[in-house]
């Protein structure tokens, strides 16, 4: 293996090329760093591993969010969009969420060239073997090929590649994803710079081909009509639009499974680690909830050039000849074929609490961690971190400050104190019950909640401010019962501010309390606890307390406070001692 | 969150709670001044500053006490802030209606310690007493009364739990249908829903109630002392006390006016009300008037001890005592008394009589004995939640309303969900005053446990 030191040193390094590696890429590139994008395979950038689609109930948010601040998911689901559905319209303007099925090749694609044509972007296929360190900082990567190449700040979202093991029944095989090579090397590299690595697990159903499922017995799934776009910066959607079908599990399905358990790596204690409650494979199902008769299924299609169907609801890692007796026992696929078997992975994940809350690592600085790899589950989970990631290691390389967003602010905010504040033990899926302030952080206003930081700090180029500008002033007026002026060229448009002023209108009395709370706790989360504090010299705090915030290291009192095993006496107390050395009298 | 606002006006007693000749309130904060003012009279206007002002308190036109303020201007105060202290007579009563002017006048009752936190930030403090606000934190009062308060919140917080677990459950059904992006959960059953949200609210505004309960533990158990002119009322009391508090004589109706003091018995804390006896045939106003205040003290006890004389016979007063406590307030003990025990008997003592001689003290084991039998009773079986601090009192009373708030929520034609949940959220976070903050994980929890929730 040649050595070769690449000529030239890069601001930012992300490797890895999913959602959180593209959208960190990008962020990196559009606040003007160099950035390099390190992936084992270029054509597998943003690729959709498991669902053919892009938001969901709270995730949804998460995804208008990337798009205000100026991120590209949105637009590149918009761009794939095959079928779009916005979820909740029963339910208030709060939990309404989009979601869009993408056609998984044409989403890859838009944000392949999206990363492409990024200036100052450049993604190149190798593996990243080694985090290069100098002065307990990082400060490079090295390829798997031997190239070393320089960087002010790394950025990894490995996915679930490093050391990804692949169950199938009780066979395994290496694997970061189903024919794609693990991570082994940077597994390797992180855990000698002292890394804490766990395990966790998740999984995905198998595939259809349509000539084999009967739709005439399966429920119609109409789309939106018209399609409703994520993103502001997307005029309309031009693609056709297809339904997807919906059927269920038959009394003989949970027959099979039952039959089934002892080949099963899950419950013949193959698999330890712990998968994500939400997302249960169809063996958890059936075994936790046995009085449930029948389980919903969702074909939904996996593009408009394939005849590949995902079947969501029956994620299993059941061995192959149980997976076809599965499929057949569902009422519209006793004939269908599986083209592609269901599977479990498991992989390692770093412990989020050894990262501080722009995502920069206190192990190691200038190394930063965002998607799978901190322990969650979900295209927008990743992406949304990658975008936090990657601005944030651009600002770092270039001697800025870094941006954290709070919880009264954006679902990214929540995830992230999340992640950082409590860890995880198990993947982290967004919820919008996880949001205390939900009535503030909708859909329809990330833009307003969000846009002027992105246009402070130049993740939304500056030519948008006048348009942004108008826009919010347009929701003010509204707001004020007085009339709205007319809105200059631009991404935004009026119907979106009559939207939001109409549902300010109606949450008025309840938004009201949340701001006041959230304007008390603001105060507390600007209290800093200095990274060097001396938990174990502060003895008037009791024992367990001690120990939680020593694990855990908050970065604010408000998120001490949110530290479970800390209660409110413990925080007061805090406060003291931190208000004691502030005033340098300790 | 429970980290207390620091900005806002508070007032609590700085005294010890329990009886005391004197008791001393202080209230601090921008708006302590202009509370204080709203029920002293005449109203200080530009106070001096750490001048003693002897100023009355009213109560909507009625004398409450004649107290002693002194005001404090920030930063020159104990906090740091505008402070007022007002020394008034310890009386639990008066205690209680000035704190409770106080609050109505916009200020809020402080948590333990908060006092000494905001003089901590002020800088007044030093590090060894500001770690003593852990101590202020976790403490009330001292041995026996403590162990026993800390017991009663015990058994409190239970209930608190068993509430707060059935308002997550409530809650879950909601989050879990919001965060169904597969719309695969039945629609909830509203009735079923409306009936347990309406128990839990029954249960919270109950917990809320006993607040009236607790308050007697904390501020110790009323006794008051009746019965006919010269039964022996005022000796028993000097005989309970150990020392002449009243001014006792043969003569029938040396006390005109009620008398109070308190007793510390196995740790609780006990308030004697002496009272003017009932006298059948009162002949001047001022004897009438004892009366009437007798007749209200009565009416205010937690215990009533009905004292007759056993060394005559009875008389028409006797059975105007008797008939005088049919006033107490529900719940209350009536302890019957047959005092001057030393001398021959001359009436047959009815079920339950305790023959008491305060002369010989015979007799006053039993009766104090069976003084803090109820309270004691609170304490052992732990059954009995007791509320005994205003502001889980405030906590649990704000809880209800956000539960009654939901209950008008779920009448509506189609609830509107994510409405719901925030009445819900609210009442736990105020249940988080008392028990410490919901998480969503524990929502979350709820959720998987009893739905299917796909990806």
């Amino acid at each position: 293996m040649a050595d070769f030191n690449y000529p030239a040193a890069f601001d930012v390094i992300v490797i890895g090329g999913g959602h959180a590696g593209c959208e960190a890429a990008l962020a990196s590139a559009r606040l003007g760093a160099s950035t390099l994008l390190l992936t084992q395979d270029l054509d597998t950038l943003a690729q959709m591993s498991c669902n053919p689609s892009i938001g969901g109930v709270g995730k949804g948010q998460l995804v208008r969010e990337v798009d205000a601040l100026g991120g590209q998911m949105g637009r590149a689901a918009d761009a794939s969009a095959l079928s779009s559905q916005t979820l909740n319209t029963s339910k208030g303007a709060a939990v309404r969420s989009p979601r869009a099925q993408c056609d998984k090749k044409m989403y890859q694609a838009a944000m392949k060239l999206a990363v492409e044509r990024a200036p100052g972007l450049l993604a190149v296929q190798d593996e990243a073997a080694e985090i290069l360190t100098r002065a307990g900082r990082a400060c490079g990567v090295r390829t798997a090929r031997g190239t070393r190449y320089a960087a002010g700040a790394v950025v990894v979202t490995a996915g679930t590649f490093m050391r990804g093991l692949i169950h199938i029944g009780l066979d395994t095989f290496r694997g970061g994803r189903y024919n794609h090579p693990p991570s082994d090397l940077l597994s390797k590299s992180l855990r000698g710079l002292g890394f804490r690595l766990g395990r966790l697990k998740t999984g995905t159903p198998m595939r259809l081909l349509a000539r084999g499922i009967d739709f005439t017995r399966c429920e119609r799934q109409a789309p939106n009509s018209p399609p409703v776009p994520f993103s502001h910066f997307t005029g309309k959607i031009t693609n056709p639009q297809l339904p997807c079908w919906i059927t269920r599990t038959s009394a003989r399905t949970a027959e099979v499974i039952r039959g089934a358990l002892h080949n099963s790596p899950l419950y013949s204690g193959k698999i330890n680690s712990t998968g994500p409650r939400y997302c249960p494979s169809i063996e958890d199902k059936v075994v936790k909830f046995p009085h449930h008769g029948a389980h919903h299924l969702f074909l939904e299609p996996e593009g408009f050039n394939t005849d590949e169907y995902y079947v969501n609801g029956l994620s299993t890692s059941l061995p192959e000849a149980t997976q076809l007796e599965i499929v057949r026992s569902v009422p519209g696929l006793e004939k269908a074929e599986i083209v592609r078997a269901g599977y479990a992975i498991e992989y390692d994940y770093s412990d989020p609490a050894q990262l501080d809350y722009t995502l920069q690592t206190r192990v190691l600085p200038g190394l930063f961690m965002a998607g799978q790899v901190n322990g969650t589950t979900g295209y927008e989970e990743a992406a949304a971190q990658g975008l936090i990631a990657g601005a944030n290691a651009a600002l770092l390389a270039q001697g800025k400050e870094l941006i954290v967003l709070r919880r009264d602010e954006a679902y990214i905010g929540v995830m992230i104190d999340d992640l950082v504040s409590k860890g995880v033990d198990e993947p982290y899926r967004m919820f919008t019950s996880r949001a205390e302030y939900r009535l503030l952080l909708r859909a329809d206003n990330a833009d307003l909640r969000l846009a002027p930081r992105a246009l402070a700090l130049g993740l939304l180029p500056k030519n948008l401010e006048k348009s942004f500008t108008a826009y919010r002033a347009a929701v003010d007026a509204l707001l004020a019962g007085k009339k709205p002026k007319a809105l200059p060229r631009g991404p935004w448009k009026l119907a979106a501010a009559r939207f939001t002023a109409a549902t300010e209108k109606t949450y008025a009395m309840y938004i009201e309390r949340s701001r006041k709370e959230a304007e008390r706790l603001k105060k507390f989360e600007h209290l800093r606890i200095p990274e060097d504090f001396d938990y174990a010299a502060a003895r008037a705090l009791p024992n367990e307390a001690r120990h939680k915030l020593q694990r855990h290291r908050p970065g604010t009192l408000a998120q001490a406070g949110r530290v479970p095993g800390v209660t409110p006496a413990d925080v007061q107390l805090l406060w003291v001692l931190l208000e004691k050395r502030r005033r340098g009298t300790v | 969150m429970q980290l207390p606002d620091i900005n806002d006006t508070i007032a609590a007693q700085a005294t010890p709670p329990g009886a005391g000749a004197i008791a001393v309130i202080r209230l601090s904060g921008p708006r302590a001044f202009a509370a204080a003012a709203s029920f002293l009279s005449p109203a200080p206007k530009a106070p001096v500053h750490a001048a003693a002002r002897m100023l009355s308190v009213h109560d909507g036109g009625r004398l409450v006490d004649k107290v002693v303020a002194l005001f404090f201007h920030g930063p020159a105060s104990y906090t740091g802030q505008d402070t007022v202290e007002i020394s008034c007579h310890g009386s639990p009563y008066i205690i209680r209606t000035i704190m409770n002017l106080a609050v109505r006048a916009g200020a809020r009752p402080a948590g333990p310690g908060e006092f000494t936190l905001r003089a901590f930030l002020a800088g007044k403090l030093d590090l060894a007493q500001a770690e003593g606000v852990a101590e202020l934190i976790s403490a009330g009062s001292a041995g026996a009364h403590l162990a026993a308060i800390t017991q009663v919140e015990g058994s409190l917080s239970q209930k608190v739990r068993a509430a707060k677990a059935g308002l997550v459950g409530l809650l879950s059904e909601l989050e879990a249908r919001l965060d169904d992006s597969y719309e695969e959960i039945p629609a909830l059953r509203l009735k079923d829903f409306s009936r347990r949200a309406a128990a839990a609210r029954k249960v919270i505004a109950g917990l809320a109630g006993s607040f009236e309960a607790g308050r007697g533990i904390r501020e110790g158990c009323k006794v008051v002392i009746a019965g006919a002119p010269n039964a022996g009322k005022s000796s028993l009391l000097n005989a309970l006390l150990g020392r002449d508090r009243a001014m006792v004589s043969p003569e029938a109706g040396t006390t005109r006016d009620t008398l109070e003091d308190s007793l510390e018995i196995d740790g609780f804390s006990v308030l004697f009300t002496d009272t003017a006896g009932l006298n059948a045939r009162a002949a001047s106003r001022l004897e009438r008037e004892g009366m009437r205040r007798t007749a209200a003290a009565i009416a205010r006890a937690d215990a009533v001890i009905l004292v007759r004389d056993g060394s005559i016979r009875g008389t028409a007063s006797d059975a105007l005592a008797q008939k005088e406590t049919a006033a107490m307030a529900p719940g209350a003990r009536l302890i019957r008394v047959l005092a001057k025990a030393d001398l021959p008997l001359r009436r047959k003592p009815v079920a339950g009589e305790l023959p008491v001689s305060a002369k010989t003290g015979t007799g006053l084991p039993r009766l104090t004995a069976a003084l803090i039998a109820g309270q004691k009773k609170i304490f052992k079986d732990g059954a009995q939640a007791v509320v005994t601090s205003a502001r889980h009192f405030a906590a649990l009373s704000e809880a209800a309303q956000e539960l009654g708030k939901l209950q008008e929520l779920l009448a509506r034609k189609d609830p509107p969900a994510e409405l719901a949940a925030e009445r819900l959220r609210a009442a736990l976070a105020d249940l988080g005053g008392i028990l410490g903050e919901t998480t969503p994980e524990e929502v979350l929890a709820g959720i998987f446990s009893s739905f299917c929730v796909g990806k």
